[in-house]
């Protein structure tokens, strides 16, 4: 097969064109794809910046350390759009656009071009999102203009990161190969189908919200408070338990590696599908507790409160039931699974999304309680506190971004051809999850212990000058650790583009068999990587597991005497 | 690709309504944007005062007629959107020529009547919280409006000429599916933001 497979005389499929002005054009899922994935991890590292230069702020409760009161509302704010609307959800889609038609025996996404437009509309809107922070605009900023803008170009992201959603949910409802039923699909298939779906019911809710936000600080601000009330109603995406819709394709990751690394399907697919489907459900309603009341996140009533216990359960609940069905795969296989960084960053993965989840319903349950009556001694929500920064850290960065290792260690002979180096990659696991673990530990304690507040909508400067805020100075050094943690992850992230630029963009890396995992699902069976454009034929699967499949038949051939 | 794996040609790719599930996807979306932007207006209405729905219009009188006949000029072009699809899944071109036109100005005439409208009413941008409100939703509703309009006309146009062949029908049938969707976005609208106030 050629590198241009394309048959220009095969009717409508189009023709890549390979030079490099071919990846404004492209309709080749494989390179938009690509895109995405390269392009959010650089976003990663600006977010991860931000990140890190306001919990050095938080380190000191009496002055500011990095940004100063000028800026630190804006890097607040921009470090929390960076690493969702950025970094984690335009990644997962972007793996997901790679991935899923080569699982499903798709020629290509159901609308190629289309993803391709949600690629370069995203860019742009992050672009102008980035000018209007740097031109003193954003949430809580000076120059109204650049207040509008960002405003703007957040509906840009949205509409940009929903119209590869709805690519990717569409291919997998309608192009599947021909006997592969929903139910046969591979995990990561069904994980990237649902956090799709979720994403295009949840994230609208916020172009609704953006209209009135735009409108009224345009045109008058007469009921909005200005830039003052932006924030604390597009903070939700954000969040928990909206978080949990952004990380469902971290599930799908660890199944699927799991499952393969176990040479084992899982005991019962519904029950798999079920859980993961769960999860998904359970994160979708954040945006009935911040957006819809028009008084902010700070209010709570009872109601609210059992909703939250309601979601974080839920969330728990589908996340155990995976990772139980997960282990179980393990134990019939009697033996212990050939490690591999692709294999402990899944394990780590999926367990950080139950800790999220754990401590979510903790809190939740924490703040109702305290609703109730029963032992209210009239301190703040845990909500309102660093306790959600904690969430957001074990979401986003751990789970997020050990998921993300897993993924791109697991995928990278599919998507570039090239195996990334192993003991960067074990060295990568480690200070990843060092420092996730040290960047969820420090806020949450603090939120706990001291009720360091997690962000002041109505006087932003003091939630870095918190002394008069909380109980007692050990804020300061639990938000160090913090602080330690992201800088400690940090570096994590540049030794994994580091890996990549290396094993991959330097050539360094294995060349890559076309299963060199011994894997189960249909994409392996393709070259590594698949060439450019649309195959000449595809397989007719019957099955999400045929390479198990096949070798399942030729051990009971070679069982059965001639 | 193992030499044993059957395989289909390429182009053979199955793709049964992809584009009616996508026009599916993005009417679910569509739902929830405006359940935001609505949600957001009933929740300040609710915060207006003693007698929500009154005090903050502050005079305005909302012109109910004209928005009753935009309303009934929408559901007529629901309609002939239908009549339009039934003749086209008949090859009729004549009809479906017809019932596309009609469609795509009774359309306009809509858009025509509601800017009409909210010229009556005074509606002014900046003045009020109920203003900004009314425009913003508003805004958003008469886009997925015209939205649904292009979408109608582009594929009817089409589906007419042949250019999608046998999924042309279907094509036609997703707008039309998205048109329906675009009259209930804004009968809720006029009922929340007109009716109710």
């Amino acid at each position: 097969m050629s590198e241009n497979t394309t048959d220009p005389t095969s009717p409508g499929v189009p023709v890549e064109d390979p030079t490099p002005f071919g990846w404004l054009t492209t309709a080749d899922h494989k390179r938009t794809g690509r895109l995405f994935i390269v392009c959010s991890l650089l976003f990663l590292v600006l977010g991860a910046v931000f990140d890190l230069l306001v919990r050095l702020d938080l380190t000191s409760a009496t002055d500011f350390v990095s940004l100063g009161s000028d800026s630190f509302a804006q890097g607040f704010a921009f470090s929390r759009e960076a690493l969702t609307l950025l970094f984690l959800i335009p990644v997962f889609l972007g793996i997901s656009m790679y991935l899923v038609p080569l699982q499903i025996g798709a020629s290509n996404l159901a609308f190629p071009r289309a993803a391709t437009a949600s690629f370069w509309a995203w860019k742009i809107s992050a672009i102008v999102l980035i000018g209007a922070y740097l031109g003193n605009g954003g949430p809580y900023g000076g120059w109204a203009n650049g207040v509008d803008l960002h405003l703007l170009a957040l509906s840009g992201l949205v509409v940009a990161l929903l119209l590869g959603a709805i690519s990717v949910a569409t291919t997998i409802m309608t192009m599947r190969s021909p006997g592969l039923y929903m139910d046969e699909t591979p995990p990561f298939t069904w994980s990237s189908l649902v956090s799709a779906s979720m994403l295009i019911v949840s994230l609208p809710v916020l172009l609704g919200q953006i209209a009135i936000l735009y409108i009224d600080h345009r045109y008058g601000r007469v009921f909005l408070l200005g830039n003052y009330g932006i924030w604390e109603r597009i903070d939700w995406i954000h969040r928990t338990p909206q978080l949990f819709i952004y990380v469902v394709p971290v599930l799908g990751v660890a199944a699927e590696i799991v499952l393969a690394a176990a040479r084992r399907r899982v005991f019962e697919p519904l029950a798999m599908y079920f859980t993961i489907g769960l999860v998904g459900l359970f994160g979708f309603g954040a945006w009935t507790n911040f957006a819809i009341t028009g008084e902010g996140a700070d209010i709570i009533d009872g109601f609210e409160g059992v909703v939250l216990v309601a979601l974080y359960g839920g969330a728990l609940l589908g996340t155990v039931g995976l990772l139980g069905l997960l282990g179980l795969a393990v134990i019939q296989n009697r033996k212990l699974p050939k490690l591999s960084t692709s294999l402990i960053a899944a394990f780590g993965a999926g367990k950080l999304v139950l800790v999220g989840a754990f401590v979510g319903l903790l809190g939740a349950a924490g703040d109702w309680l305290e609703i109730a009556g029963r032992g209210n001694d009239g301190n703040a929500q845990l909500r309102m506190t660093t306790w959600v920064t904690g969430q957001q850290s074990v979401l986003i960065y751990g789970a997020g971004l050990l998921g993300l290792l897993a993924a791109l260690h697991w995928w990278a002979p599919k998507i570039w051809g090239r195996q990334l180096n192993e003991l960067l990659g074990l060295l990568n696991f480690i200070v990843i999850g060092a420092g996730a673990l040290l960047a969820f530990i420090g806020p949450t304690l603090s939120g706990l212990l001291t009720e360091q507040p997690d962000f002041v909508y109505a006087d932003p400067s003091a939630t870095a000058i918190y002394s008069g805020w909380v109980d007692d100075s050990g804020a300061a050094g639990l938000s160090s650790i913090g602080a330690a943690g992201v800088a400690i992850l940090l570096a994590g992230v540049v030794l994994l583009l580091l890996n990549l630029f290396v094993s991959v963009g330097l050539k360094k890396g294995a060349q890559a068999t076309d299963d060199p995992w011994g894997a189960q699902s249909p994409e392996w069976m393709l070259p590594s990587p698949p060439p450019m454009g649309e195959p000449d034929d595809l397989p007719m699967l019957t099955s999400g597991t045929p390479l198990l499949d096949s070798a399942e038949v030729q051990a009971e051939a070679e069982e059965v005497p001639v | 690709m193992s030499d044993t794996t059957p395989t289909l040609a390429s182009g053979q790719a199955q793709r049964p309504r992809a584009q009616l599930v996508a026009t599916g996807f993005a009417c679910a979306a569509t739902s929830m944007m405006m359940a935001g932007a609505l949600g957001f207006y009933m929740a300040r209405r609710h915060a207006s005062g003693p007698h929500p729905g009154h005090d903050w219009l502050d005079g305005l009188a909302v012109p109910n007629p004209q928005f009753d006949y935009a309303l009934l000029t929408l559901v007529a072009s629901m309609v002939t959107a239908h009549w339009a699809l039934w003749a086209s899944r008949r090859r009729d071109t004549a009809h479906a020529w017809t019932a596309i036109a009609t469609t795509l100005i009774l359309g306009l005439g809509f858009i025509n009547m509601v800017m009409y409208s909210l010229n009556r009413m005074g509606l002014e941008i900046g003045a009020g919280e109920y203003q900004n409100l009314a425009f913003a939703t508003t805004g958003l509703a008469l886009a997925v409006v015209v939205i649904g309009l292009l979408y109608l006309g582009l594929m009817g146009l089409r589906s007419l000429g042949g250019s999608v062949g046998q999924q042309g029908s279907t094509a036609f049938g997703a707008a039309v599916f998205f048109w329906d969707f675009a009259a209930l976005v804004w009968a809720v609208t006029w009922y929340t933001v007109y009716v109710v106030k």
